[in-house]
């Protein structure tokens, strides 16, 4: 299995020291999202989940270690380009702009893209994906409901035609109705050929879902298998399924 | 009510409100005239300081910097170098914003409340610098530079209604470009805006720079109108208070907001000391606090609300 999942890796993390300032979060994380994978990334509080997508995405000076996006060193690489290259990232919390109309969002989420037909496709994409945006293009994000707006945020990362989406607690403050729709999205997404890696507090949720996952634990890594295995395992369970 | 933004009517009311305020110099007196060109002037201010702050969220309190690099820079190339107005105003403007490259690159990495305090020392140093005696020879110190730019009031008022015009132009295109909306995505969330690719402080940077430039040759004409400038003149917290109060008063990060509550707020002010000189200071704060209050976001936001004016960005 290990050689299996060598193949077609595109984002490896490897070693990776990072944190805030002076503080250290984490103390050597490696991780790696397959082609056409869920890779869910649980742990518990203050584990460093979080600062995990941050640092691949640029958004935290990385003391050690490496980020490989699609065979490119992208360690050290601003988060505008990065965002270029194709890594999308949507942050913790439903980060809308609540001013900006859901037209404004998408053609926010795009102007990384020049090429005016390209940006139709990727228009036209999203609007299959999520057609129930198409009747809303005028209405202000403020309006809308917070699972409304958790789907407004991945469809505006999904605009820029990524090659692998980067999901911060993507079911942060909603009700299990909306979970659980926001999750199905995320399958489909997945389905589409994007492969996702999703951090989340809701360890049993994500991991139902994920083809792989990692268990991290005071910025280490501590477990790691496929998502189903991962349930079963009794010491998961014991630590961060609640027996 | 969508005819009020893209109607011909709306064109002709336009142009009929040009061909009016271009005529003006044939048949007004000194006075009005005069009163004008304070409007027009701080019409850029206000423009230009909405510009920035309105969009991007970050508040400048140092547009007085803007206005009294620009203003000394021309009033000195006018009064000691023997340049013709017209070519020392866009001089000043093009150092100020030039030089604003560089004070962005390093101040607008610094955020909410520090930015705003950095860009009032950065007036305050400025003002101490050039007012200081090593500096004499060329900045006349303390005394101040008192010239004759040999320019007309009619000139001047033309010159000042076109820059207005040209800047209240630009916050249009801006405010319904990309560039606009990745400046108010910056306002938003600027970490959001960071996520999806956007180089924040580049934007900014552009942003501060342009609002510096536009400030910059309002600025310029200002001083070049009063023949007079010094450090505490050309320096005043005064130039950078009035301008924000009046975008406050018509609407942040509108387009006509700023233009608006400068024509009224100079109206006001000019009846309020005409007529009540010993009170105006209080009723005019009285004033003030009332708009804030009822219209916390401005003439133009309320107006929006109420439905009087459309949703769009584009005012």
């Amino acid at each position: 299995m290990r050689v299996e999942r060598r193949e077609e890796k595109i984002l490896v993390i490897d070693g990776l020291v990072s944190g805030y300032g002076k503080m250290e979060i984490l103390h050597g994380i490696s991780l790696s999202v397959r082609r056409g994978e869920i890779v869910g990334l649980i742990g518990p509080n203050g584990a460093g989940k979080s600062t995990v997508l941050k640092a691949a995405a640029g958004l935290l000076k990385v003391t050690s270690g490496t980020v490989i996006f699609m065979d490119e060193d992208v360690t050290h690489t601003p988060p505008y380009q990065i965002v270029e290259k194709g890594m999308a990232f949507n942050p913790q919390g439903r980060v809308i702009f609540p001013d900006m109309t859901v037209q404004e969002h998408l053609d926010m989420g795009a102007w990384t893209i020049k090429d005016r037909l390209e940006k139709e496709k990727s228009l036209e994409r999203i609007y299959n994906l999520f057609p129930w945006l198409i009747e809303r293009k005028k209405r202000k994000a403020a309006q809308m409901s917070g699972g409304e707006q958790q789907m407004l945020s991945l469809a505006r990362a999904m605009m820029i035609q990524p090659k692998l989406l980067l999901l911060d607690e993507p079911s942060l403050g909603l009700s299990p109705k909306w979970v659980k729709t926001v999750f199905e999205k995320i399958v489909e997404i997945k389905e589409s050929g994007l492969p996702c890696l999703i951090v989340e507090q809701k360890a049993a949720m994500v991991l139902g879902y994920s083809d792989y996952a990692y268990v991290l634990e005071m910025g280490n890594n501590r477990f790691e298998g496929r998502g189903q295995n991962l349930l079963q395992n009794p010491d998961v369970r014991r630590l961060y399924l609640g027996g | 009510m969508k005819d009020l933004i893209g109607g011909h009517k709306t064109w002709l009311g336009i142009a009929i409100l040009m061909a009016f305020l271009i005529s003006i110099p044939f048949f007004a007196s000194d006075y009005w005239m005069t009163l004008l060109v304070l409007i027009l002037i701080y019409t850029v201010y206000a423009s230009g300081w909405n510009l920035f702050s309105g969009l991007t969220g970050y508040t400048n309190l140092g547009l007085a910097w803007f206005i009294g690099v620009s203003g000394y820079v021309s009033s000195l190339l006018i009064a000691d170098h023997k340049f013709f107005w017209l070519f020392a105003w866009p001089i000043g403007a093009l150092f100020v914003g030039i030089v604003s490259i560089g004070v962005g690159y390093i101040l607008l990495r610094i955020k909410g409340v520090y930015f705003a305090i950095s860009m009032v020392a950065l007036t305050e140093g400025t003002r101490e610098l050039i007012g200081t005696e090593y500096l004499e020879p060329i900045t006349h110190g303390g005394k101040g530079v008192p010239f004759v730019a040999g320019i007309s009031l009619s000139a001047l008022y033309w010159s000042v209604l076109l820059l207005a015009l040209i800047t209240v132009i630009i916050c249009y295109k801006i405010t319904s470009s990309k560039f606009g909306l990745r400046l108010i995505a910056i306002r938003e969330d600027e970490q959001a805006a960071e996520t999806l690719g956007i180089h924040t402080t580049r934007e900014k940077i552009i942003a501060f720079a342009l609002s510096a430039f536009l400030t910059g040759l309002a600025g310029a004409i200002h001083f070049t109108y009063q023949n007079y400038i010094d450090p505490s003149f050309g320096f005043t917290i005064h130039l950078t208070l009035t301008p924000i109060v009046m975008t406050l008063f018509g609407g942040v990060g509108t387009v006509f907001g700023p233009a608006i509550g400068a024509t009224l707020f100079t109206f006001i002010h000019e009846i309020l000391w005409a007529e009540l000189t010993i009170l105006y200071m209080a009723i005019f704060g009285a004033i003030l606090i009332a708009l804030i209050l009822f219209f916390p976001q401005g003439l133009l936001g309320w107006m929006k609300e109420k439905g009087i004016l459309p949703r769009i960005r584009k005012i």
